[in-house]
């Protein structure tokens, strides 16, 4: 290993990057802007997702639970239905999405401060829509049922005050405000910053493309120090992304940051390590940078999407899509940017996916160097 | 293996996939030589080049270079070559100082001595003036430079050049090639392959490849006496209807075309210049340009090439 290669390399490739436009927006520019564009159309598009209402209760309780429920954007009453077969049947037709099923004790089990039970049945076939109103109904309940609870507190004469700690975590926890927007924006993070790895691709399969790759494969140094040289500056500029998005995320969605910002940088930077040895895996493989640019989007940006449980559950996936969804590095960092702003998680709960990153990080730039030939052909 | 040779390349044979690249190559090269590679595109120049400089997997035989074997040691070797490959390959992003800073950082030159060293070569090749500009804006000339500049920051005994002119005006041509030159008397051993007849010429051998084999391997004064005979140019009003004519006759070994004009070898120029005059105005074929020239290197090749292509 040799520093002064390697700061060759970083040197050279940071100059690169705040000198050619098309790599400087790329890495810089576009990770806000593609967040931005994703959180408007993703949270619009979620919304009035048409349920099914079983009512076994009707008491007033029940009723007054069911308006508060469909109250909102998020969730529209369709039908009350009188059986679980009726609910089969507006399912199958795709008239409704999700079905909440109110068993007959509900009021009085609320009232008399027993843990109630609920009842929803989901649409399997949309597991977003469906995971969406679990979600949302869930969050009503909570609040419908500490207000009961604040109620017949007030009633039997204990002080309310006993209730406000409980209120006030309960409110932090589960976004108070029901928008979708706070629980995408986190998610959302882990995918834009799939761009520095997809630059890294770039960048390799680039010098490849200009012939100044054998240029530097006929000169003295170390392959290592050439990948690690090529992945440095990228993980300083995601780091750059990583410092504007949050500021972005608070600030214009008003999305919360309840964790230590500086827990979350260096979970970032573990993070970056990881996407772009990933990305520098491809640039290995592939000599062009058309060819580096579809296989990232392939294997970084896809399964970013669909296989790290930012839209899709991953306990609803297939075994063989969850066990890819453990080595994809967006699936921890999901996990880790969620849990950093919403709930104010640190490395207590969150070193099993610093550690998991710190693995698939090193285990693909150790498959980069194996395959990084200091030859040619 | 004598202590003066710098290269030593025995029976080297390279495969591409079903392609033989190179095929039973045996050559020396010596210490303080200006080698030159010619031969026509696919001749397997460059995978000659790119196996001197350790890119490239050996499929058999063996190659010694300043003192390395590159079966066994490819890596070792790179810190003792120049090596510039054909296409440019430098970043355009980086000024010519940058480039050359990064290329001197690669090759561990001494950092004390890596200032003066960088402003000798800039000086050396003309960019001094140009030190700031980018890469991507230099002209061609100067590009090629700065990539000679950039190979010779660590003082390579062994200099590997892929076709350094093509595509340079002749005025840069030139200038680089006086570089060479001074390079060259300074010691440096130097193989370069060039599609330039006229720069073939100024090196001390030269090797003729053809199809991955190495046909010819002489000083260019011997390879332009394999021509024994004369050369005659003429230019007529219709080089197709007098090639036709010419041929048949006494004494012409062999027919040339330089667009318009054609090259022809005879056995003897004073005799036949004549008799190819006449003959052509027999046919009513007017003759605008007519003489005899000494025969070049670039005939010697073309005629040495025509032989081995009618051999097939």
């Amino acid at each position: 290993m040799s520093y002064r290669h390697l700061w060759a390399v970083t040197r050279k490739e940071i100059q690169h990057i705040f000198r050619d436009r098309a790599t400087f927006i790329l890495v810089l520019i576009t990770p806000t802007v593609v967040l931005l564009l994703m959180t408007y159309t993703l949270a619009v598009n979620i919304g009035h997702i048409p349920l099914a209402v079983l009512d076994y209760d009707q008491s007033p309780t029940s009723r007054a639970f069911i308006q508060r429920i469909t109250a909102g954007e998020d969730l529209d009453l369709h039908a009350r239905v009188d059986s679980i077969a009726e609910i089969e049947d507006l399912l199958i037709l795709g008239q409704v999405k999700a079905a909440v099923i109110i068993s007959p004790k509900f009021g009085r089990d609320l009232l008399s401060l027993r843990g109630i039970d609920l009842q929803v049945i989901i649409d399997g076939t949309e597991p977003e829509s469906g995971g969406f109103a679990v979600e949302h109904i869930g969050w009503r309940a909570e609040a419908f049922a500490n207000e009961i609870l604040a109620d017949q507190f007030q009633m039997r004469g204990i002080p309310l005050e006993s209730l406000q700690p409980i209120d006030l975590r309960v409110q932090a926890w589960f976004n108070p405000g029901l928008k979708p927007i706070i629980d995408l924006v986190p998610g959302l993070i882990s995918i834009v910053l799939g761009f520095p790895a997809l630059t890294v691709a770039l960048s390799l399969a680039r010098e490849h493309e200009h012939s100044t790759m054998e240029q530097l494969l006929v000169s003295p140094i170390k392959r290592t120090d050439l990948l690690l040289g090529k992945i440095i500056p990228y993980i300083l500029v995601g780091l750059l992304n990583v410092m504007l998005i949050p500021i972005f995320a608070i600030l214009w969605f008003k999305v919360p940051f309840h964790g230590n910002f500086l827990i979350f940088i260096a979970l970032s930077a573990i993070f970056l390590f990881a996407e772009l040895s990933m990305g520098m895996v491809i640039g290995v493989f592939m000599k062009s940078q058309s060819a580096a640019l579809a296989m990232s989007f392939l294997v970084v940006m896809f399964p970013g999407f669909f296989l790290t449980g930012i839209f899709f559950p991953i306990a609803s996936m297939p075994e063989i899509a969850r066990m890819e969804s453990l080595f994809l590095p967006g699936t921890h960092y999901a996990i880790i940017t969620r849990g950093v702003f919403l709930t104010g998680i640190g490395l207590e709960t969150l070193w099993p996916n610093a550690v998991m990153l710190l693995i698939i990080g090193t285990a693909f730039i150790l498959v980069a160097s194996l395959f990084f030939k200091k030859r040619l052909a | 293996m004598t202590e003066l040779d710098m290269i030593k390349i025995t029976e080297l044979t390279r495969n591409f996939k079903d392609k033989t690249a190179l095929n039973q190559i045996t050559l020396s090269i010596l210490e303080g030589e200006l080698f030159g590679l010619v031969g026509p595109d696919g001749a397997g120049k460059t995978t000659l080049l790119r196996i001197l400089a350790g890119l490239l997997h050996i499929t058999a035989g063996k190659v010694v270079a300043a003192g390395y074997d590159l079966n066994k040691e490819p890596e070792e070797i790179k810190p003792h070559i120049g090596y510039m490959a054909q296409e440019f390959s430098l970043y355009e992003k980086l000024s010519v100082m940058e480039n050359l800073m990064f290329f001197a950082d690669l090759y561990d030159v001494d950092v004390k001595n890596q200032e003066d060293r960088i402003h000798r070569l800039l000086s050396f090749a003309g960019l001094t003036e140009f030190k700031n500009r980018r890469a991507a804006h230099l002209s061609g000339g100067m590009q090629k430079k700065l990539a000679l500049a950039s190979t010779l920051l660590h003082k390579p005994p062994l200099l590997l050049l892929d076709e350094p002119t093509t595509g340079v005006d002749p005025i840069s041509r030139r200038e680089f090639w006086n570089i060479l030159t001074d390079l060259h008397l300074n010691g440096t051993t130097i193989v370069v392959s060039t599609p330039y007849m006229d720069e073939a010429d100024r090196c001390s051998r030269v090797g003729l490849m053809y199809q991955g084999e190495l046909v010819i391997c002489d000083t260019p004064v011997n390879i332009r006496r394999l021509l024994d005979g004369d050369l005659i140019k003429i230019t007529t009003s219709d080089w197709q209807a007098a090639q036709a004519v010419l041929s048949p006759l006494a004494g012409v070994k062999e027919i040339q075309t330089y667009g318009e004009a054609l090259h022809i070898l005879v056995d003897s120029g004073k005799k036949r210049l004549p008799q190819l005059t006449r003959a052509l105005k027999k046919h009513n074929l007017t003759v605008s340009e007519a003489r005899t020239a000494s025969p070049r290197m670039e005939e010697a090749f073309i005629s040495l090439i025509n032989k081995m292509e009618s051999r097939e």
